[in-house]
Formats: structure tokens, C-alpha cells, sequence
């Protein structure tokens, strides 16, 4: 197999890969600022530079010429190369920072002149803490500054879009953001303006960067030049948590990382995954945010006198929902799943409806044809429809729902997270009459009519799963604590500086932001304790996908440890009804 | 050694009146040359040989042998093929292809047609930098008169070549006279020079193969085509034969563009050609082709003539062969400023250290210029072209780099001189 030597080591590769690209892969490091291994090489930021050499073969034999030791002959370009669009090759000798005063000098002199007209805003700048700049400049940058004369003065505060703001001082002219414009998004709104050390990007005059994708270009941005409108100067990098997701928006499933301090999301971003999102999402998935901090239904609710939905105790909750039920057929119940809801969700639900003899869920797709592009944006408006088609539950449409909640035999309807009246697949009226119970994590209008409201966690407060528009089933991870739940004491939450360092005491933590809901999985236990149905699940939700995956052979062979080693699995959906 | 420059008869600006006008320029022997290619006497891999073994250097200031180049083109794919001709000319210094715009304009048109043949280009583009309205009206005029009498278009006299040949106006950045910065101009897009490889002859202009050659280079051809390479190989200096434009600017009594063979010696070319000196002043230093060229010291010009090799021992470049005379009440400090500026205000701002370092140069000089430098500010300065030289995609970076180190080490007395007292003790 054809070898490179990195530093006096040998590696050994395949392909034709690029210098930087094979150095990262390898688990070494150089500085760089321009190069995105999903976009062109445009080799402008010149921080990558490393000295390279080939070995001189003999023109004759063709053997490598070896010098008095016996090593072979090198012939060393006369320049300092750029890594990033620099072909390996066999027999290639690459000296880096580690291994070359040269190059650790001209990395040294590269930061020093992007510096030089930065405007070194770090405290007050969004970026600081997760800024490749300011992390490479402290690894491999030069000490002070002999810069003593005035900086160049660019625009700042430039609203270039809807959701994203420039501070062109902060630039550094890396194009990533053009590039994400031109190669990824291919909106082609921005370019960069101006000559030398005066540019920076911007749309043409009289455009606005409403990229359904713009926010990416503030992930890409390697400083603080393009900041998002919505999350700036909302928090340091370092008081948040950073917990990986997956994109409830719509039914591709970027995969995301939720970013929460004090128990509220503060802002989602892409996380890299090959086979979904690469490192992309679509606007709208960021903006949802707020769904998982604002009107959630904390505490259940009853209908007492026929009228006024009032805040009850859950051991009331789950009483009444008890008495409900001895006082009801199960033929007379409908039970409502939802592509909203996760796999685990729908499946207790089924599973709990099962066991009283009740028949199997409906559920209507929540697809809105046209709406998609293509790419990250899909016409399905839900997250899980494929999960619970693969669950076995009966698809049926606005119509159809309709006659069957209307029959004189449904008396009850169960209803899992699926917010029916708000996206017009009833109405008020279809419901009148009904004993309607809801599970949901959110206030609409539809959880208004609930005679029984039951909260229960969203996607950032437990961990499961959804399959998405590709028959790709994908898992979520508790980001935000629930009242009934410890950052501290479930390994499944990830732990911030805050958390590590800070203690209960410290001013800036609070309980306010704990919702009081519960997972699915502990509900059902509680509901099935009351109705002597043995439903409990120690294992919480890792331990209902194991029973999944036994009792659904779609499921097969799906566990959480292989959701996460693998980004994901690829469900058999073969002799499944799967529409995209 | 070839015939002494003062007997040369000017052969890419003959003195003939209207030789811009296709029938005074039939009239002398035009088109001949391109005749001559086309008949089945020559094949393409011919007049490539004929040219290599000419010697043309290019003409635009890398001076790299003309024929040679062209033999990068892949073979013929049936797919097309461009010559890109470069007439962006904008370094301070340099004004010689207009002249040839002006005056000769068929010449340079022949030669790219038999450079279009050779290499099988199905189009030509002529790249003239945005300030030269005129001499861009003036192309249009001869390439019109081309297409009429033939010379241009479909089945070109019959052979069955065919040629498309269009003017193309820069926007005024004189770095897209860098090549393939030029051509992302022509392409339509903003002008960054791109990193290489590909080269343009793999990948040029829309991804095909594409040869660059500067305008006064293409006007060589036809006379190699019609004298032939020996003839061409035995004017002026032996390792960069041939006419050269020189373009003599600054301190002298006649500037302008003179035609003459390489390896003039530029102690000649001032006197002699341009009429010496202004106002009888003592020579202080001359800047030899073009502003990016290291400067000369008068004290360094004892027997240097105006070829690679000459100069190159006397530490500058032939470059552009345009050559900036510099008085002696000249301020250095203020040239290199000025030159400073020029790069600052041109540098694309696609790397960082030409983006950054052409205006940390320039504010640098401007502190020094301004009475208010430090000694050690020159030691900065020079340590900033090191770090600038060579770690960017296109040479402006080293355009810029060179003028400051080469005044700075040649007339460093006089900077020091401007410099206040260092508040810093020197160790």
C-alpha cells in the first residue's frame, strides 16, 4: 500500500486523498480556517502551510535514489504548500509545525497578519469559546502584536438576512459562507465585495440573505462575522449545554445538537451525519426552539364541571383517568397515536390499548405536499410517520378520522401528542361529546377541549427514537431536566461547565425552568399500576426499544448503543408501507 | 553577438503610416505569415516547433519560452479550446501593448490566429484592461476588418479552420492581469486567481484547455513565421532574443515606447533613446520593468543590459521591460510608498498575507514617509516581505514584497535618515 511520512512517521493510505483532509483523519492536527471537507477548495486562508517533498526516483530503474546513509533522496518544494488541496502521493514527506521551525514560523506569521486587522473583540464577541480563530491563535499564533498602526474599519451590525447578522471587522475572508451559497444551498445571495484587506461578504444591493439555509453560513463563519439575529449576545459558549438530537421540524431528522443553559434551549445546531444532514439543517428546525421552553402543559389538567380545565394532582390524574375507564367499554374507545410522537411513545400507547382490548390506534400523516425542497426540507411535517407505519398503526386521513371520532361508538378518545384541531384535521365540534384524554407536551387548542391532559416529556427531555422520511431510525438524549429528572444522576444527560464546576447554591441556577411532566414509559406505569396492567419499564425507554425491536420485526436488531455508534440505523422496510 | 541595437530596423512597429488600416497592412506583407501556416506546408505540431525553437519569452514578464507553452495543450479532445491573450497591462510602468492596440493591431491578430491554429482553438479572447476605451474600440475596428476580409471566422481562406475572436474590457483590477485570475474575469466572475494545479492548459476557461499569452508575445509570431527561428534567435541578447518594446517613463527627456533588441544596456536606452536624463539631473536609480522589479541603484548599472540574465545578476528582472527612471531629487521613501499603495489597493484580498500584508506595508511607509518611523519599523517591514513572499496563490504578494525590500536594503541610509530615533535602545 502506498505510505506518506507526516513527521518522520509513516502512514499508510488509499485513494487520492488531500494532505489536510489525510492529516485530520489521522488524528493529527494542522490550523486551518477556509478548508470545509463538504465544500471547494479555494486554498485562501494559507494557514495550513506545511513543506513537502517528493523522493527522487532514478529515471533508469526507477528505484528511489538513496543517499550516503542509505535515506532516501528527497526533493523538498521550494515553497511552503497549503495541506488542504495538496494531493498525497506515495513516498511523500510532509513536515509540519510538529517537526519544522519554518512552518511553525509561517503559521506563526499567517495568524499574525488575520489578526492584525480583527477587531480582537473576544469578550463581547458571540463566537468566543467555540472560535477557530481564537483557539488557533492561542495554540499556534504569535505573542502580541507589532501591529502599531490603525486597523481597517468595515461595516458592522449589517442585518444581511433575517436571521443572520455581519460585523464585517470580524471577517476573514474564508468565502465559507459564499461557498455554502453557491455550492450547498445554491441560493447564490451572497458574494464578497470590495478588494484586499477592504472585503467582506454581502448580498447584492437590495437583496436580503433569506436562504432557507442562511444559519448554516453562522456555524461556518470560523470568527464572529456572521452571528445568528435570534441568538446573539444570548449566551456564552461555555454556560451551555451542547446534547445531541435529532430535528423534530420535519421528517428528514437532521441530526442536531440541542445547546441549553438553566433548563431552556437556547439554540439548535447541525451536527455532522453523513448519511442525513451532513452538516447542514434548514432554518425553520433551528427556530423551533422554542416549543421545548415556552406554553408547555406543566402539572395534568381535568375538565371538572363540564367547562373549566383546571390543574389537578397526578395521583387525581390518574384516578379519574382509572374511574373513566371501569365506567367505559374498550370498543367504545378510540385511541389516536401520532407521527409527532416517538417510537417508544407510539408503541406503549399501542401496547397499552392492546392490553385493555382496545382496537388499534389511528393515525394521520401529517404531510403537506409542495412544502419540501428536496434537500433538508420535507413535505412530511412530522418527524416519526414511518415509525408508526412500522408500528402497525392504521394511516387514515382528515376524513376518515373524522367519521370514526364521530361514531356513536367512540366514547373516548385517547390521544398522543398529535394537536388535531390546530392542523385542521377536526374540529371542535367533531369532538363534542367525546371523554377526550391527551397526552402532550405543548398548550394548543386542541389540548384546551382535553377533559383529562396528561404532560408528558418532549424530544429534549427524554431520550427516543423516530424514523425518518429514508426509513432511518435515529435517537434523541435528555438535554433538558424535567422536575423529576438530575442532570447529575442520569448518565444519559450531558454535563456542562456549569454543572461541573458550579454548585446548587450558585445564583444563576434555578428550578423554574423544570417542567413538571413525565415520560411516556413512567406514566404508563403509573396508569397501568391503577388499572392492574403491568406496564413498567426500569430501563425507561431504552428498555421499550429492546421490546420493540423483539416483538416488531421491522425493528429487529435496533438498540440504542447501535443508534449511536452508527448515526442511526437503516430499518428493513421492505415489506413495510413506506412513502417519503 | 548580434548587430549593434542603434542600426535595428523596428519590425513590431515598423514606421509605416496606417498600418492599423488590414490594407495598408496586406499592402506590407500581412497575413502572409498566417497564409503560410495554414497551406499544407505546415501542421500545427510545425509551427509549434518553429516557435519553441525561437525562443519567444513571454512578453508579460515571466519570460517563459512561448512555444514551449503551447505544447501544454492536450490533444484535441473535439471539444473547445481557447487562447486567452493577455492585454491587462496595469502595472505602474508598463504601457507597451497599446501601442500594438494602436498601431499595429493586424500583427498581434495574426499571430493569434496562427496561435489559435496551432494549438486548435476554436475561440480567442483579448483581454484589454477597462481604462483603454480607445485601444479597445481600436481592436474592435481591426477585428472587424479581419472578419471581413476572411481572416476571422468560418473556414478561415479555405483550410478549414475556424476561429471566433471577441474583445473582452477588464473592469479596472490590475490583478486580473494575473492569468487565471483573468480568467475568472472573462468568465464572468470576480477576479481571483486560481490555485494551481489544474493549470489553464488542463483546465482554463470553463474547465478547458486554454493557453495565456501576453499580446506583445503574440505579435512575435508572424515575424518568426515569416523570417523564421534563426532570423528571430539573432536579435538581441541570446538567451531572450528578439524585439522588445521598451517602455522608457520618469525622469527622461523623451519617454515613451521604443523598439529595439533585448539586451539593450539601460544605461543606453536612458541616454541615448530617451535623451538622458530631465533637466540635466544626475541618475539616481531606475526601476527596470515594471514597478514590481527590484530598483536598480545608478552605482549598479555599470554594463547591464536589458535582458533575464544581465539583470537578474544585477539583483532586479527584466519583467515587463518597462523601465521607471528615477532622478536624483527623487524621495525614495515617497516612490516606495507610493508603489506600496498601489499594491495595497490592487491585492484581490483573497490570501491573508498579501489582503493583510499589502496594507500593513503601505501604512507602515506612510508612518516613515510622515517623519514619524522607527528604525526598527524598517526591520519590520523587511521581516513582513519574508512572510509575504511565496505563501500566496498568485505572485502579487511578491510584487509587492520585492520593490520594499530592494529599496529598503538599496537605499536603506536614506530611510534611516527619515526615521526618528528609535524610544527602544538598540541592543
Amino acid at each position: 500500500m502506498p505510505e506518506v511520512f507526516i513527521d518522520g512517521k509513516s502512514y499508510e493510505f488509499e485513494g487520492q486523498p488531500k494532505l489536510l483532509q489525510f492529516i485530520m483523519d489521522e488524528g493529527l492536527e494542522l490550523p486551518f480556517f477556509c478548508y470545509h471537507p463538504s465544500m471547494s477548495i479555494p486554498a485562501n486562508c494559507r494557514q495550513c502551510m506545511v513543506k513537502v517533498g517528493q523522493p527522487v526516483k532514478d529515471r533508469d530503474t526507477g528505484e528511489y535514489e538513496l543517499d550516503e546513509n542509505g535515506e532516501r533522496v528527497i526533493r523538498w518544494f521550494p515553497k511552503l504548500q497549503t495541506a488542504c488541496n495538496f494531493d498525497v502521493t506515495d513516498g511523500l514527506v510532509v513536515k509540519t509545525q510538529e517537526s519544522d521551525e519554518l512552518v511553525e514560523r509561517a503559521q506563526k506569521d499567517n495568524l499574525e497578519f488575520i489578526l492584525i486587522n480583527h477587531p480582537l473583540d473576544c469578550p463581547i464577541c458571540d463566537q468566543a469559546g467555540e472560535c477557530p480563530l481564537q483557539i488557533q491563535t492561542y495554540k499556534y499564533g504569535p505573542e502580541g502584536s507589532r501591529f502599531e498602526v490603525k486597523k481597517v474599519h468595515k461595516p458592522k451590525r449589517v442585518q444581511l438576512g433575517p436571521r443572520v447578522i455581519l460585523d464585517a471587522e470580524r471577517c476573514i475572508n474564508c468565502t465559507r459562507c459564499t461557498r455554502f451559497a453557491d455550492e450547498i444551498s445554491k441560493s447564490y445571495q451572497l458574494t464578497i465585495t470590495k478588494r484586499g484587506d477592504k472585503n467582506y461578504p454581502t448580498t447584492a444591493p437590495g437583496e436580503t440573505f433569506d436562504d432557507p439555509y442562511s444559519l448554516n453560513t453562522v456555524d461556518l463563519c470560523p470568527v464572529g462575522a456572521l452571528t445568528s439575529a435570534d441568538f446573539r449576545f444570548r449566551a456564552r459558549v461555555w454556560e451551555m449545554n451542547q446534547t445531541p438530537s435529532i430535528d423534530v421540524s420535519n421528517g428528514k431528522g437532521c441530526n442536531i445538537d440541542i445547546w441549553t443553559r438553566d433548563n431552556q434551549v437556547l439554540r439548535i445546531t447541525p451536527r455532522h451525519n453523513p448519511h442525513v444532514n451532513d452538516y447542514w439543517m434548514p432554518d425553520v428546525g433551528r427556530e423551533i426552539y422554542p416549543l421545548f421552553n415556552d406554553n408547555r402543559i406543566s402539572r395534568p389538567s381535568v375538565i371538572l364541571d363540564g367547562e373549566n380545565q383546571i390543574k389537578s394532582s397526578w395521583n387525581n390524574a390518574i384516578e379519574t383517568f382509572g374511574e373513566q375507564m371501569e365506567a367505559i367499554k374498550p370498543e367504545e374507545i378510540l385511541a389516536i397515536g401520532s407521527a409527532h410522537a416517538s417510537v417508544e411513545e407510539n408503541y406503549l400507547f399501542a401496547k397499552f390499548g392492546n392490553l385493555l382490548g382496545i382496537s388499534t390506534p389511528l393515525f394521520t400523516p401529517h404531510i403537506e405536499p409542495g412544502s419540501g425542497d428536496g434537500f433538508l426540507i420535507t413535505d412530511d411535517q412530522a418527524p416519526n410517520t414511518n415509525g408508526v407505519r412500522l408500528l402497525g398503526f392504521e394511516e387514515t386521513d382528515s376524513k376518515q378520522l373524522k367519521t370514526a371520532v364521530k361514531s356513536s361508538n367512540a366514547k373516548m378518545i385517547l390521544l398522543l401528542s398529535d394537536h388535531l384541531i390546530d392542523r385542521g384535521v377536526l374540529s371542535a365540534d367533531d369532538l363534542s361529546g367525546k371523554y377526550l384524554v391527551m397526552f402532550a407536551t405543548n398548550e394548543s387548542e386542541t389540548t384546551k377541549k382535553a377533559d383529562l391532559l396528561f404532560p408528558i416529556t418532549c424530544v429534549v427531555e427524554h431520550a427516543a427514537s423516530y424514523v425518518n422520511v429514508d426509513g432511518r431510525i435515529q435517537r434523541s438524549f435528555p438535554a433538558k431536566e424535567t422536575k423529576y429528572t438530575n442532570r447529575r444522576l442520569d448518565l444519559e444527560m450531558t454535563e456542562g461547565r456549569l454543572d461541573r464546576y458550579g454548585t446548587k447554591f450558585d445564583n444563576w441556577v434555578t428550578d423554574e425552568n423544570k417542567v413538571d411532566c413525565l415520560p411516556v414509559w413512567d406514566l404508563m406505569a403509573l396508569i397501568g399500576g391503577r388499572l392492574g396492567l403491568d406496564i413498567t419499564y426500569e430501563g425507561g425507554s431504552r428498555e421499550v426499544i429492546k421490546e420493540v425491536s423483539q416483538n416488531m420485526p421491522a425493528f429487529s436488531g435496533v438498540t440504542y448503543e447501535r443508534m449511536d455508534d452508527e448515526l442511526g440505523i437503516e430499518l428493513d422496510t421492505e415489506h413495510q408501507t413506506v412513502k417519503s | 553577438m548580434a548587430a549593434d541595437w542603434r542600426s535595428f530596423k523596428p519590425v513590431l512597429i515598423p514606421d509605416i503610416p496606417n498600418l492599423d488600416d488590414i490594407d495598408v497592412y496586406i499592402k506590407n506583407g500581412g497575413y502572409e505569415a498566417l497564409k503560410k501556416v495554414l497551406s499544407d506546408d505546415w501542421t500545427t505540431k510545425s509551427v509549434i516547433e518553429e516557435v519553441k525553437a525561437a525562443n519567444i519569452r513571454g512578453r508579460g514578464g515571466a519570460g517563459f519560452n512561448a512555444g514551449l507553452k503551447w505544447s501544454f495543450m492536450p490533444e484535441p479532445d473535439g471539444g473547445p479550446r481557447y487562447l486567452a491573450c493577455n492585454g491587462d497591462e496595469s502595472e505602474p510602468g508598463t504601457f507597451k501593448d497599446r501601442m500594438l492596440f494602436e498601431y499595429n493591431p493586424h500583427l498581434f491578430i495574426e499571430g493569434s490566429l496562427i496561435a489559435a491554429y496551432a494549438m486548435q482553438c476554436s475561440t480567442i479572447y483579448v483581454y484589454i484592461r477597462g481604462e483603454y476605451i480607445d485601444w479597445i474600440k481600436m481592436m474592435d475596428s481591426a477585428l472587424n476588418q479581419a472578419y471581413e476580409k476572411g481572416f476571422i471566422g468560418e473556414n478561415i481562406l479555405g483550410s478549414g479552420f475556424s476561429v471566433n475572436f471577441y474583445t473582452h474590457p477588464g473592469a479596472g483590477a490590475y490583478i486580473c492581469g494575473e492569468e487565471t485570475s483573468m480568467l475568472e474575469s472573462l468568465e464572468g466572475k470576480r477576479g481571483y486567481p486560481r490555485v494551481k494545479p489544474p493549470f489553464p492548459a488542463q483546465k482554463g476557461l470553463w474547465g478547458r484547455p486554454t493557453t495565456i499569452n501576453n499580446i506583445e508575445t503574440l505579435a512575435n509570431v508572424p515575424l518568426v513565421i515569416n523570417n523564421g527561428a534563426d532570423w528571430f534567435k539573432n536579435i538581441g541578447a541570446e538567451n531572450h532574443p528578439g524585439p522588445i518594446l521598451y517602455g522608457i517613463s520618469g525622469h527622461v527627456n523623451q519617454p515613451g515606447v521604443y523598439e529595439l533588441p533585448s539586451g539593450v544596456p539601460v544605461l543606453d536606452l536612458i541616454d541615448e533613446v530617451a535623451g538622458g536624463v530631465k533637466n540635466g539631473k544626475k541618475l539616481k536609480a531606475v526601476i527596470p520593468g515594471g514597478s514590481s522589479t527590484p530598483v536598480l541603484r545608478a552605482d549598479q548599472l555599470d554594463g547591464v543590459s536589458m535582458d533575464s540574465n544581465s539583470l537578474r545578476e544585477a539583483g532586479s528582472m527584466l519583467g515587463t521591460a518597462g523601465l521607471v527612471v528615477i532622478d536624483e531629487d527623487t524621495d525614495m521613501i515617497d516612490l516606495l510608498w507610493r508603489i506600496a499603495h498601489f499594491y495595497h489597493h490592487e491585492s484581490c484580498g483573497q490570501c491573508t498575507p498579501c489582503r493583510d500584508g499589502t496594507g500593513w506595508l503601505e501604512k507602515i511607509l506612510l508612518k516613515i514617509k510622515n517623519g514619524e518611523g522607527e528604525v526598527k519599523d524598517l526591520d519590520l517591514l523587511l521581516d513582513l516581505t519574508t512572510q509575504m513572499e511565496g505563501r500566496t496563490i498568485c505572485a502579487l504578494a511578491d510584487a509587492a514584497a520585492w520593490p520594499v525590500r530592494h529599496t529598503i536594503n538599496r537605499f536603506r541610509d536614506e530611510f534611516e535618515a527619515r526615521c526618528k530615533k528609535s524610544v527602544h535602545a538598540i541592543a
